[in-house]
């Protein structure tokens, strides 16, 4: 069974060479576009998330779409240090937190609105997230999640301890954030709009990244980090400028989560809620377009929309990481797409009765 | 001072369940470089086993026996089933270790529900020595304790054996060529490993309750005092544990007891950071090519 | 422009084992410089520790005049001082061209550098001999193609001097021979090439001056007609060899 798994890897790694490390692109010379398919299925991803509201949900799944999309935000934000350069982090529920208390006490302290706190959520966020990073240019992979599970803790500990400045175990509340865009984000379906909105550029905006010089340098140091060094990359410095974008996400989609439900506390950001986060981009997969939002939906969305039981629906995530760890590298998503290509390539030698597909070239 | 003493007393069997973890979790960690984050769980199940045999009508001691072994064949099953496959990339496992105590947590949670269960007082009462109460209990769970860490200190660390173990575990190239059924030695270490955990929580439960939550909360304790002492040090744990016991107990009864979680975490920071092989020196997990 | 490397003194210990006992060698871009010794003798070492893989236990390295002991790796390539490894090395899921690209963009910026002249990584691939793999990915390639891509990349940095540590490992005679090929284009462009190699007979082709290290030591260092019939060198080395 190890030798499945293993072959299961190399096989991918020609086909998924491309496919994987960015999204599907038509090969072609000085440049990277995105395949007409890419086009067709963002078109129809966008319009299925900004038209939800209108499709009547209800309170409680709408409520749930924004928790969806605030995830999703973290999660590709994640996606950078994590899908790009390698390292996995447990601290992100932190960062987000520190996003989120920043703007809660920046409103109660000295009156900020949402937007006014935003780049000091991201800020404070990013700071943090260099510093929980910083270790990772020491130490080793698995001993660098345990610190950052373990900083995130100490984190929670501290709000709950932290009196009356955080409010500690009831956590703060915050005023509403009154009209944005014309539109009144006390209504729960604008406040969901304007989440969304967040989401889809934060997909934008990773997606722009893994496409970037920086992007690829990045891979470099995921891929090989002695060979990157050698021909010039910084390596320290790349990986907490990684981390540290990763943190503007988080700050940010703290901002916002503290805005649209008006309340927070330290339960929302301990070691646990960065482990399901976690899972959820594993699942989805890092290094795809749509995996982290896959992921996030898989996880928060789905069990309330097929109303399946959370004990039920926790065993199941927690067998579909194994699954995917083990069997399904690069997330659902990747599979997918895998299969996807695997279809056109069969569909394409039923059409021309041609032997086997280019994208399986690679000796096992 | 009689009351500190009592305290102190109570706090060594605290100690004690810490340092069953990371004896666990120190030699899996460090020997096979098996990441287990479920290791927990093996608690949780142990403790949770004694509460379903022993709320049927079954005694304190053969509950205690057959959840333990009944942890050790899950701890075998799991080994083989899934972590063995996982040694050449151990992030992978750390991974889906992760998945794997949700898994467990919840299936717990699924069967019975995630309230607090307790037991019955095996051994109600108290010896007294002069002014000095020891709860019966408490000292059983010491020296039960004590009675495993001298075994596994003089079959894996002092005997010729464990180094042997040890040594093919640091090489296993050279051990696999020479012959050595590496394989069967990390499926052997991982199962006592396993098993010594579901011991901890067999014994937690017989001195308080329980929540299917307990094993997170104890992981990290155990990766705590393994790593402050050194991957792979079976003394150091102890040690470590033994302090650590001590200040969690004593703090719990006079002092802060939140802040103590914090005070250990700050130092696993600092420790992973500055001096990863840990205070009393160990392995930082076998190398990984 | 030519470039010198000068490494005095060097000594690097790993725990009781003397890798390097105090070596001297200067290597400049203007001739093909080529390091041998047997195994243990230092020869890797003495790269890693002038490129910031190791410290150096005592010992100076001079670039251009300017001290650089003790720099780390990625300012090493920066300044321009490319090099290979002993393992072939890729960057393995990404495909060839990626390998290539990135370090184009992450090479040195020496303005008068012929190599300013691979300016795309197809400019490159086509030099070393790749062209045809450009969308494979670099785990997919074939040994003696991977050595080739190893080369590349390091030249993707656009460096001065090349060092190159046992480039034909692992390849027969045929592939060795091309590389040899390879390296002689590439110093013609004006880049230093030095390489630690065993096979004696290619690094007598194609290296004017030879060095030979043994045990840490240097026992010879001279032009290759001379080394090669050092006494102290057929004993050591070449005399095992035969």
């Amino acid at each position: 069974m190890a030798q499945w798994g293993r072959r299961l890897n190399k096989q991918s790694s020609a086909a998924a060479a491309v496919a994987l490390t960015q999204p599907p692109v038509r090969k072609t010379r000085g440049g990277v576009h995105p395949s007409r398919e890419l086009i067709i299925v963002t078109a129809v991803v966008v319009v299925a998330v900004l038209a939800l509201p209108w499709m009547h949900p209800g309170y409680r799944l709408l409520s749930f779409a924004v928790t969806t999309c605030l995830t999703a935000i973290v999660l590709y934000g994640m996606a950078v240090p994590f899908g790009q350069a390698g390292i996995m982090s447990l601290g992100y529920a932190g960062l987000m937190g520190f996003g989120a208390y920043t703007a809660a006490i920046l409103s109660r302290d000295l009156g900020m609105n949402m937007w006014q706190a935003m780049p000091f959520s991201a800020l404070v966020a990013a700071l943090f997230a260099g510093l929980f990073g910083l270790p990772s240019l020491r130490i080793s992979g698995h001993h660098f999640a345990i610190t950052t599970w373990v900083m995130c803790e100490l984190l929670r500990i501290t709000l709950v301890n932290g009196g009356k400045f955080t409010g500690a175990a009831t956590g703060l509340d915050l005023p509403p954030t009154g009209k944005a865009f014309g539109l009144d984000m006390d209504k729960l379906a604008n406040a969901y709009l304007l989440v969304a909105a967040f989401m889809l550029l934060s997909m934008l905006a990773t997606y722009l990244i893994a496409n970037s010089r920086y992007g690829r340098t990045l891979r470099s140091i995921r891929e090989n980090e002695q060979l990157a060094r050698s021909i010039g990359v910084n390596t320290d410095l790349h990986k907490l400028i990684a981390f540290m974008v990763s943190g503007v996400f988080a700050g940010i989609a703290g901002d916002l989560q503290a805005y649209s439900f008006r309340h927070i506390s330290p339960d929302l950001y301990g070691g646990a809620v960065s482990m399901y986060f976690a899972l959820m981009v594993m699942l989805g997969g890092p290094r795809t377009l749509f995996g982290p939002l896959t992921g996030a939906l898989i996880v928060t969305f789905l069990p309330e929309v097929m109303r399946i039981d959370p004990i039920d629906s926790r065993i199941a995530y927690g067998v579909a990481l194994i699954a995917v760890i083990m069997l399904l590298p690069g997330g659902i998503i990747a599979v997918t797409e895998r299969g996807y290509q695997w279809l056109k390539g069969a569909a394409r030698r039923a059409r021309r009765g041609v032997s086997p597909p280019d994208v399986d070239s690679s000796p096992a | 001072m009689e009351t500190f003493i009592q305290e102190l007393v109570n706090s060594l069997s605290v100690a004690s369940v810490i340092i069953l973890m990371g004896i666990g979790v120190t030699l899996i960690f460090g020997l096979t470089g098996i990441i287990n984050f479920a290791h927990g769980e093996f608690l949780m199940i142990g403790g949770i086993g004694v509460w379903v045999l022993v709320s049927n009508g079954m005694g304190y001691i053969p509950a205690l026996l057959i959840s333990v072994a009944f942890v050790a064949v899950l701890g075998f099953l799991l080994e083989r089933g899934l972590f063995q496959f996982t040694l050449p990339h151990p992030n992978n496992g750390f991974m889906a270790s992760m998945g794997l105590s949700i898994v467990l947590q919840h299936i717990v949670i699924r069967i019975w529900n995630s309230f607090q269960k307790s037991i019955p007082e095996p051994l109600p009462g108290a010896w007294q020595i002069g002014e000095i109460r020891f709860i019966k209990m408490r000292v059983i769970v010491v020296l039960i304790t004590a009675v495993v860490v001298a075994i596994t200190f003089l079959t894996i660390s002092r005997s010729r054996y464990g180094l042997a173990l040890r040594a093919s575990l640091a090489d296993r190239q050279t051990a696999a060529l020479m012959g050595i059924p590496i394989g069967r030695y990390i499926t052997a270490i991982f199962t006592y490993g396993s098993a010594i955990a579901g011991l901890g929580g067999a014994l937690t439960i017989a001195l308080f309750p329980i929540t299917p939550f307990v094993g997170s909360e104890m992981i990290m304790l155990g990766f705590a005092v393994s790593l402050i002492a050194g991957l792979g040090n079976v003394a150091g744990v102890v040690g470590a544990g033994l302090i650590l016991g001590l200040v969690q107990g004593l703090s719990g009864a006079y002092g802060t007891p939140e802040w103590t979680t914090a005070y250990t975490y700050g130092l696993l920071i600092v420790i992973l950071i500055f001096r990863p092989q840990g205070l009393f020196g160990g392995t930082m997990g076998p190398a990984i090519e | 422009m030519a470039t010198v490397l000068e490494i005095s003194g060097m000594r690097k210990q790993f725990g009781g084992v003397v890798a390097l006992a105090g070596v001297d060698v200067t290597i400049k871009s203007d001739e093909i410089l080529g390091i041998i010794g047997p195994n243990g003798s230092g020869k890797t070492t003495l790269f890693n520790a002038v490129c910031g893989v190791y410290r150096p236990d005592a010992g100076q390295v001079r670039w251009n005049g300017a001290d650089i002991t003790g720099k780390t790796a990625f300012e090493i390539g920066r300044l321009g001082i490319g090099r290979t490894f002993q393992q072939a090395m890729s960057f393995p899921s990404l495909s060839v061209r990626e390998n290539v690209q990135i370090a184009i963009e992450h090479g040195s910026a020496r303005r008068d550098a012929a190599t300013q002249r691979w300016s795309t990584p197809e400019d490159l691939l086509g030099f070393v001999g790749l062209e045809g793999f450009a969308d494979e990915s670099a785990s997919s390639m074939p040994f003696g193609n991977l050595r080739r891509l190893g080369v590349a990349v390091a030249l993707g940095g656009r460096p001065s001097q090349l060092l190159l540590d046992e480039p034909a490992a692992g390849l027969n005679d045929a592939e060795s021979a091309e590389l040899v090929q390879l390296f002689r284009r590439v110093h013609q462009l004006g880049v230093g090439v030095c390489v630690i190699d065993h096979h004696v007979q290619m690094m007598a082709e194609l290296c004017r001056h030879l060095i030979v290290l043994h045990f840490g030591n240097k026992i010879a260092d001279g032009p290759t007609e001379a080394v090669v019939r050092d006494a102290k060198v057929i004993e050591v080395y070449l005399g095992a060899q035969s």
